[in-house]
């Protein structure tokens, strides 16, 4: 498939060439999905490098398995389900090479965020998306590997508590349990943030 | 409010709770303000989360961020290539691994077999005592045909102390 039809054809056609062995046609398709790739790294590891090197492992793996997509999801799906599994690699390796952190150890129970009443206002409204993306980031950087990765295959994945618990390898309690206390959190740190830029602010 | 009740009503903020729960958690939400408010902050949260999604662009240009891709493939695709056997050594392979089982088989068979037949008690080595009144014995290894007497002369019994009572005066 030439430059020109590559960029016109569809994700399926691009597949299917590539299937085949046309690499330009697999290019095009790291092309269209590449931020998206990348961006679901990012939310997981918190690292530029990693995340870049992440993604970058998760399409040398799609090439390999071409064979094995059967097409009953997306392309950009399929990848997504591949750098996720990276990244749960890379962040179990990790951990083990780290000691557990009192917050780690109270992540189950939930801390004491769970008992805190709840935040009453939404604290992104009337916010610019940069402004919100940074706050955002800012929150999940604070969260621990088991939380933020509930977060991010429920939220930004759309993944169901069954579907995660198969995905992390724990039962649907703990699904739940990491799910309201990284939510909790997250509230409770974006109205921090909002608090400490409306105080700068004055 | 326990955890089991805000465990519920984030299932039902998400859509996970079946008919009756979701009935019990609705009335809960009609009768208890701090649930309302819990579940605003939880949606709330999920909003603002899924719209920065994948609000990501990946700082890298196009050309630089494939062409890592494109030479891990090649990388991997030589390295099997390489790891491929020759076609000769593959067809000696394939002829010599169910020759040499057979072999190994067959020379298992043998080696037991062999073993059986040295075992066997009616060709095992036999050691009598032929005369023993005369101290004789013979000994015979049935697998080397091989048959031995043994005589003690004089006959140790000849040299044994006389029973007293048998000494005739």
């Amino acid at each position: 498939m030439s430059e020109s039809a590559n960029s016109s054809a569809s994700d399926e056609a691009l597949v299917q060439a590539a299937r085949g062995g046309d690499m330009t046609a697999f290019e095009e398709i790291v092309a269209r999905h590449r931020d998206k790739i990348y961006a679901r790294a990012y939310t997981m590891m918190r690292n530029e490098e990693d995340a870049v090197d992440l993604s970058q492992e998760a399409w040398v793996k799609a090439w390999q398995r071409l064979s094995q997509f059967q097409g009953e999801s997306s392309v950009a799906t399929w990848v997504t389900r591949i750098v996720i599994n990276l990244c749960l690699d890379q962040l179990r390796r990790q951990k083990r090479h780290r000691a557990e952190s009192i917050e780690e150890m109270n992540e189950e129970s939930g801390g004491v965020e769970r008992q805190m009443p709840a935040v009453e206002v939404n604290p992104t409204e009337r916010l610019e998306r940069a402004e919100l993306r940074e706050r955002i980031d800012q929150a999940l950087a604070q969260l621990t590997y088991a939380h933020r990765t509930v977060l991010v295959l429920h939220e930004f994945q759309g993944m169901e508590y069954k579907e995660i618990a198969r995905t992390m390898d724990c039962s649907i309690g703990t699904v739940m349990s990491r799910l309201f206390y990284a939510r909790r959190k997250m509230a409770v740190l974006l109205a921090d943030l909002k608090s400490e830029n409306e105080a700068d602010a004055k | 409010m326990n955890e089991e009740l805000q465990l519920k009503l984030q299932a039902y903020c998400d859509g996970e709770l079946a008919g009756h729960n979701a009935g019990e958690v609705e009335a809960w939400l009609a009768k208890d303000p701090d649930a309302r408010a819990l579940l605003a902050e939880l949606q709330n949260t999920r909003a603002a989360l899924r719209q920065f999604g994948d609000d990501l662009t990946l700082p890298a240009p196009r050309d630089f961020y494939w062409s890592k891709i494109q030479r891990e493939i090649r990388r991997q695709e030589n390295r099997r290539t390489d790891e491929l056997p020759v076609p000769w050594l593959a067809a000696l392979r394939r002829f010599l691994m169910p020759a040499g089982a057979v072999a190994a088989a067959l020379l298992g068979v043998f080696l037991v077999g062999e073993q059986l037949r040295q075992n066997d008690p009616s060709r095992a080595a036999d050691m009598e005592v032929a005369f023993s009144d005369s101290d004789t014995f013979t000994y015979r290894d049935f697998s080397s045909g091989t048959t031995l007497v043994w005589l003690s002369y004089p006959a140790e019994i000849e040299f044994a102390e006389p029973d007293p009572g048998d000494i005739l005066d």
